[in-house]
């Protein structure tokens, strides 16, 4: 039987689990990677559980804790799908229909892919709507560093997703 | 900025993920963690538990053997293994403190990389006394079994001593370089992937 934190803490991850599958899909593109890779973060959240201080967003704890799991975790580098079969597609921000949708996302998913561990990490949270100060303390850099990156990683997938 | 809006909207589209359930949840928190730092933890427990081990079959040889050379050196070698054991329950104590979930990225990076460097030197130091330690205690026990005099006087010979020379030096410089190798593979990748991102956020 599971105890009252343990329900709690199992509550907390349930209601922000799409913020572990967002980094899992963003840094493994395996599936049996990915499912390692969820495990990983709910074993390494409920060991720092008692590190979580309630007055905190528990989401920026969330991210600290499963971007550091995802980026400094033994794992083999593998990228998403190929360069070349990406470029055979051009992508469309004006298409509005379901299929278009999902194009979109998978093309934005692969394209931040593509990006470094860090820019990944930013740009995730940025899309997110973080505020630049969290991810800022988040990452450990300062919050006018995050701007200069954003104009980077912005400038890349607008290479990325228009080859 | 519009731009980046684009994005956002197309980001928030995303729902397509296997939620976990809570019996799910419930079992992955039992399981054991694959991180850096409990795979650390591990091979430090594996080292401890196989020193203590040899100082205890040490220990109880030692009972067994006379007042001696062979005595006095293997008792050298306890104090030895006894202070590679403190050095091995410190770094356990040490890896049991380290919480990545206080430090922003960056920092738990610097930390990460502090304490593979640390391990990796401390290997390196540790094969470097203790292979010449371990070869000329095998010599010992070679030269005790056939005797010490018959073992000195076969150096006599030029061709056996330059052998014995060449064949030493292979044999060191062939466990130094497969030592350098497995540190390498086990950790020295892994250590300049991190090296990798931490300089990436270097301002």
């Amino acid at each position: 039987m599971a105890g009252e934190q343990e329900r709690y803490f199992v509550n907390l991850v349930n209601e922000h689990q799409g913020l572990i599958h967002k980094v899992c899909n963003l840094y493994e593109s395996d599936r049996d990677a990915r499912n390692d890779l969820f495990q990983e973060i709910v074993l390494q959240l409920w060991k720092s559980f008692h590190t979580f201080r309630g007055d905190a967003k528990i989401t920026t704890w969330m991210y600290r804790i499963a971007l550091n799991t995802a980026i400094s975790g033994l794992r083999k580098q593998k990228r998403g799908l190929q360069t070349e079969d990406l470029n055979e597609r051009h992508f469309n921000f004006s298409e509005t229909s379901t299929d278009d949708h999902e194009e979109n996302l998978q093309k934005l998913q692969w394209s931040i892919r593509q990006l470094s561990e860090i820019e990944r990490a930013i740009i995730m949270m940025a899309l997110d709507e973080v505020p630049y100060d969290e991810i800022a303390e988040t990452i450990g850099i300062t919050q006018n560093n995050v701007r200069v990156r954003m104009n980077r990683i912005r400038e890349k997938l607008r290479k990325l997703m228009n080859p | 900025m519009e731009e980046l809006d684009d994005l956002k909207s197309i980001w928030k589209q995303q729902a397509g993920f296997e939620a976990k359930n809570e019996g799910e949840l419930l079992q992955m928190m039992g399981k054991s963690s694959n991180t850096i730092i409990s795979k650390l933890k591990r091979s430090v427990w594996f080292e401890l538990i196989f020193t203590v081990a040899c100082i205890l079959v040490l220990g109880m040889y030692t009972t067994t053997i006379p007042h001696g050379a062979l005595m006095w050196t293997i008792l050298s070698l306890l104090v030895l293994l006894i202070s590679y054991t403190l050095y091995y329950v410190k770094k356990i104590m040490l890896l049991n403190h380290y919480d990545s979930s206080t430090d922003n990225l960056k920092a738990n990076l610097r930390h990460l990389l502090e304490r593979l460097d640390a391990y990796m030197k401390f290997y390196k130091r540790s094969y470097t006394i203790l292979y010449p330690v371990f070869f000329v205690l095998g010599l010992l026990f070679g030269a005790l079994e056939s005797g010490f005099d018959r073992f000195i006087h076969k150096f006599e010979n030029p061709l056996y001593t330059a052998s014995f020379i060449i064949l030493s030096i292979i044999f060191m410089v062939g466990v130094y370089t497969i030592t350098n190798w497995y540190l390498k593979k086990l950790y020295g990748n892994h250590i300049e992937k991190l090296r990798t991102i931490l300089d990436d956020l270097k301002d």
